[in-house]
């Protein structure tokens, strides 16, 4: 079937358009390129006027997986009482599969990625992805605090033993990336310390996050994987952990490095209360170094729960916890969880400082293909918050008012006031669908280029960009319409995109005894065949390229 | 009855037994996977490579395959199918429960069950439902077998020998060394509870601590420990546990380096035993501001803690939960399911890993999809006999610690059909709905 969306301004920055009015042409669920006068399209739709972009990727969201879970389980008051929608669906911060996947489409987005997926709960993890419908998916697997690498490091393990390592863990937990969460932090954590220097060696293993951080950025390399090492860094929370970010990108000399949720690790610990911002010196570092790449995991008010593999710090968070409980967990020589419910404030100087904090950081680091709109969902806000963040970048009118309701001294903490810079809407194209499939080496996503997959969101142009990004006239996926006016119109399935890098399969032997002897698991059974995903339909691999990057 | 079967594999002359090695057992929630189960002429399964009772009950129980019933009366399948449905088809209050399945039953059941407007639990939620209450009301600190195994220095069992529901726990997870401790020493001490006879002589060569006291207030000796940990000296007595006991163990979890508190919390007591969770979660969390300390909960029979993940992250909430309404309701009294049997007209209660169900109220109309073999008090409305997972198909089934989930493969082919190929035809018989969000 051949269709043809006709007339809207199309904003696909992969492709150099920005803006300009044209068709778009799609068949068997792929762009394809003009037919010709000949061609006698199946469905026409006559977008004259309306904004046309690839649908939207979410590079950072925890959507699946046993934290997603608990935070569910701690936060039952959200679906309690009255259904927020005709059709039951409830919950923000922990939407049901069902409910993430509508949620999701009904803004115009057509993939989110799991980023802290833990290698023993990767089977959970995409058992609960294949029940979210309507859009991609895919995991980034948790390394740097299992003791089997903190083991093979220790024992003084080249690089090449490193890199097969992390190969084999990728293809056996089906993951597309790898996660580094406190390198080293939270391991030390289940021996007590609370605290762990960049350079001080872990408790039982004799090994220094930074070189747990450079070896696992070196695998990456090493192994070709397009989406460079996710970290999530030092100290989050800590007024003051801006120095060790800094020095996580300096640490990496040169390597690919994704910093995430970097509006938690930009904090000073300056003025009246030690707390400030350091938003400019990571924005400066960020902009002089084309490595770097950062989502911001803004902050929005209100009530949600953080949910994350850092113990460390969110055992220090546990106080603040609202309602107050808690849940941490140590989790299979891995890593561990923390869920801890959490309300955003806007009337408290630390929350509203955090808030300008983001913002700052969207609007002066300059290249929108290296910056990622997150929330960090759920921890800085739901991920439904995202149209309210895009009309914050791209209406100063609006932040400013934002701003004047918040705490009083935040002015004088926050250049946020002086920063007059607005997103376009070929930047926020940039932003949410070009430069995340580049940066996770999606090839046929994110753009609408000829052999693109499908995936395609339409909006009428509001000034009021909340309400323009909230509620598109027209979703498609692969090709089929999915939403029309905020309305999910069919649910289909979406898809889980991998990698599998290359590696010696001679690590499986070492890793065979140690899982015998240490997991009470057989290494083969760890292994996640192909037909427990999505029942064997349904894996996108993406091509590794050692040497490229 | 056996004369109206169709000719089957296994009752075919086999020469030698087959052996399958590495097998991953399903029913308790250990996720055991280095069972070596031998296939037996005519249609026996025969666990050869441990003792674990569990496990040589449940393989050795697989009756041969009979044919489904519409009141008491052999159908085919299809024709069960159909009446099942024009049963629920009617129904105004129904109950989806039992639940003892594999993720992919768990998923058919709850869409059977969106589809119904059912209220879904599992048989053996009680037990569940003592930890997640305290985990909903306050949260807690816990942990996983392989840390267990590998990082603890210092087990507390609280309460009966968990044992008794989890046969190979001491063996494959507290025995081994701990790999990831400087000094991997290991003690082990029962509190409020004796170790079963086979967990003291698997338990031989660790130092092991028996204060037996009074197994029914266990929480009341977790108290007074946790009061003692900030200072021994002030220990009071508790449970039948003398002061001097609580405080020579409030020093010895104080010195632990990674301390474990363990518990099967369907093991105790009385209507409101989640509060003697809730104290022993206390203790845990207190322990924390001297040394690391985690607790792990312990249940998962027949899957239930798999099928409680899957309905947690379909519905947002977890078991017990109502879709009469549309929007998931969940009230764990109200909607735990020995209660609300009373009420509905019609149950579809699930069985998968046994041949057991429970005695409803007389008149109740049942559907049960069962093991071959089930014996009913009375006969239900339909009984389909289903296969059980990780032994007539492969099935996901979840660990007690909820965070491993495994894979068990199909060992033999009894010709049963899998509860959610069961679940989905009833949901196809029904009515058809469009889809809505």
């Amino acid at each position: 079937m051949l269709m043809k969306l006709a007339g809207a301004r199309i904003y696909d920055p992969a492709n150099g358009r920005d803006g300009a009015v044209g068709d778009l042409f799609v068949q068997d669920g792929r762009i394809v390129g003009d037919p010709g006068p000949g061609a006698a399209p199946d469905e026409v739709h006559d977008l004259a006027g309306r904004v046309v972009m690839a649908g939207a990727i979410d590079i950072h969201s925890h959507i699946a997986g046993g934290k997603v879970n608990i935070a569910r389980l701690l936060m039952a008051e959200e679906h309690r009482g009255a259904a927020e929608e005709p059709c039951g669906c409830s919950g923000l911060a922990t939407p049901s599969t069902h409910v993430t996947g509508c949620r999701y489409a009904q803004m115009g987005y057509t993939a989110a990625f799991e980023p802290a997926m833990l290698p023993s709960n990767a089977r959970h993890a995409h058992l609960e992805m294949a029940d979210i419908p309507l859009i991609d998916t895919g995991g980034y697997l948790v390394l740097g605090n299992d003791d089997l690498l903190l083991e093979l490091l220790a024992s003084g393990a080249g690089e090449e033993a490193v890199a097969d390592y992390v190969g084999f863990m990728l293809n056996a937990t089906r993951s597309l990336a790898v996660k580094a969460v406190n390198p080293g932090g939270i391991n030390a954590f289940k021996y007590n310390q609370r605290r762990l220097d960049v350079d001080e060696n872990g408790p039982f293993h004799a090994i220094t996050p930074r070189r747990i951080l450079t070896a696992l950025a070196g695998a990456v390399q090493r192994l070709g994987i397009p989406h460079p090492l996710h970290l999530h860094g030092f100290n989050l929370g800590v007024p003051g952990n801006v120095e060790a970010t800094l020095d996580s990108i300096a640490a990496v000399d040169g390597l690919r490095l994704h910093l995430t949720h970097v509006q938690f690790h930009a904090y000073g610990a300056e003025g009246d209360r030690k707390f400030s911002s350091a938003a400019a010196r990571v924005a400066e570092a960020v902009n002089r170094r084309p490595n770097i790449s950062v989502d911001v995991g803004q902050i929005m008010f209100g009530q949600t729960v953080t949910a994350s593999a850092d113990t460390m710090a969110q055992m220090n968070n546990a106080g603040l916890a609202h309602p107050k409980k808690w849940v941490m967990m140590d989790i299979e020589c891995d890593a561990g969880c923390g869920v801890v419910p959490f309300r955003y404030r806007d009337k408290a100087f630390v929350n509203a400082l955090q808030w300008a904090i983001g913002l700052e950081l969207f609007l002066l680091i300059e290249d929108p293909w290296r910056i990622f709109l997150t929330t960090d969902h759920p921890n800085g806000a739901p991920f439904t918050s995202y149209p309210e963040l895009i009309r914050l970048l791209m209406d100063r009118d609006h932040r400013l008012a934002r701003m004047a309701e918040l705490h009083p001294a935040l002015p004088e903490h926050t250049i946020l006031g002086s920063l007059t810079r607005e997103y376009s809407l070929g930047e926020i194209a940039t932003m949410t669908r070009a430069a995340p499939a580049r940066i996770l080496g999606l090839t046929d996503r994110g753009h609408l280029g000829p052999g693109a997959v499908a995936d395609i969101t339409v909006y009428t142009d509001r000034p009021d960009r909340r309400a323009m990004f909230e509620k598109p006239d027209l979703v498609f996926k692969d090709g089929r319409l999915i939403v029309r006016d905020g309305v999910v119109v069919a649910l289909v399935p979406g898809s889980t995109h991998v990698v599998e890098p290359a590696y010696d399969p001679k690590i499986e032997a070492w890793m065979g005894r140690r899982f015998d002897e240490r997991m009470g698991q057989r290494l083969s059974h760890f292994r996640i065949a192909e037909e427990e995903v999505r029942g064997g339909n349904g894996l996108i691999r993406h091509a590794c390229r050692p040497g490229s990057f | 009855m056996a004369s109206d079967q169709p000719t089957h594999p296994l009752v075919q002359p086999v020469v030698r037994p087959v052996v399958h090695r590495d097998v991953v057992c399903p029913f308790c929630g250990l996720g055991c996977d280095d069972l070596t189960v031998e296939e037996e002429p005519p249609a026996t399964l025969a666990v050869r490579s441990t003792d674990c009772p569990v496990a040589r009950e449940r393989y050795a129980r697989i009756p041969a395959p009979e044919p489904p019933r519409v009141a008491g009366v052999p159908v085919p399948l299809k024709e069960a199918v159909e009446a099942a449905a024009a049963v629920l088809g009617a129904a105004q209050a129904p109950l989806v429960a039992g639940l003892g399945t594999d993720v992919d039953g768990a998923r058919a059941a709850l869409a059977l069950a969106g589809r119904l407007g059912a209220v879904v639990d599992h048989a053996l939620s009680d037990g569940l439902y003592r930890n997640l209450a305290v985990l909903q009301r306050t949260g807690w600190i816990a942990t996983t077998l392989a840390e267990l195994r590998n990082r603890c220095d210092f087990l507390l069992v609280a309460g009966p020998d968990p044992a008794a529901l989890h046969p190979r726990l001491f063996e494959r997870w507290v025995t081994p060394t701990a790999t990831f401790q400087t000094l991997p020493s290991r003690e082990v001490v029962f509190l409020c509870g004796e170790p079963l006879d086979g967990t003291r002589a698997i338990l031989s060569g660790l130092p092991v601590t028996v204060l037996a006291g009074d197994s029914a207030r266990v929480g009341d000796a977790a108290a007074a420990l946790a009061a003692a940990l900030a200072d021994p000296s002030r220990a009071s007595g508790a449970a039948g546990i003398a002061a001097g006991d609580i405080a020579a163990l409030a020093e010895r979890v104080r010195k632990a380096r990674y301390a474990v508190v363990a518990w099967a919390a369907s093991a105790f007591d009385g209507a409101h035993a989640d509060l003697t969770v809730e104290r022993l979660v206390h203790l845990v969390r207190d322990a924390n501001r001297h040394t690391r300390c985690a607790g792990l909960p312990l249940a998962g029979h027949d899957n239930v803690v798999g099928v409680n993940q899957v309905c947690t992250w379909q519905l947002g909430v977890p078991l017990r939960t109502s879709l009469a309404g549309g929007a998931p309701l969940h009230d764990p009294h109200r909607f735990a399911w020995a209660r609300y049997a009373k009420v509905a007209d019609a149950v579809v209660w699930v069985s998968a890993f046994q041949p057991e169900v429970p005695d409803f109220p007389a008149g109740q109309t049942v559907i049960a999809l069962a093991s071959p073999g089930t014996a009913f008090a009375d006969e239900p409305a339909v009984f389909i006999p289903v296969g059980t997972p990780g032994i007539d198909h492969p099935a996901h089934v979840f660990r007690s610690d909820t965070v491993v989930a495994l894979r068990a493969r199909r060992l033999v082919d009894r010709g049963l059909p899998d509860t959610a190929t069961v679940l989905k035809a009833i949901a196809a018989a029904l009515p058809q709905e469009a889809p809505t969000c």
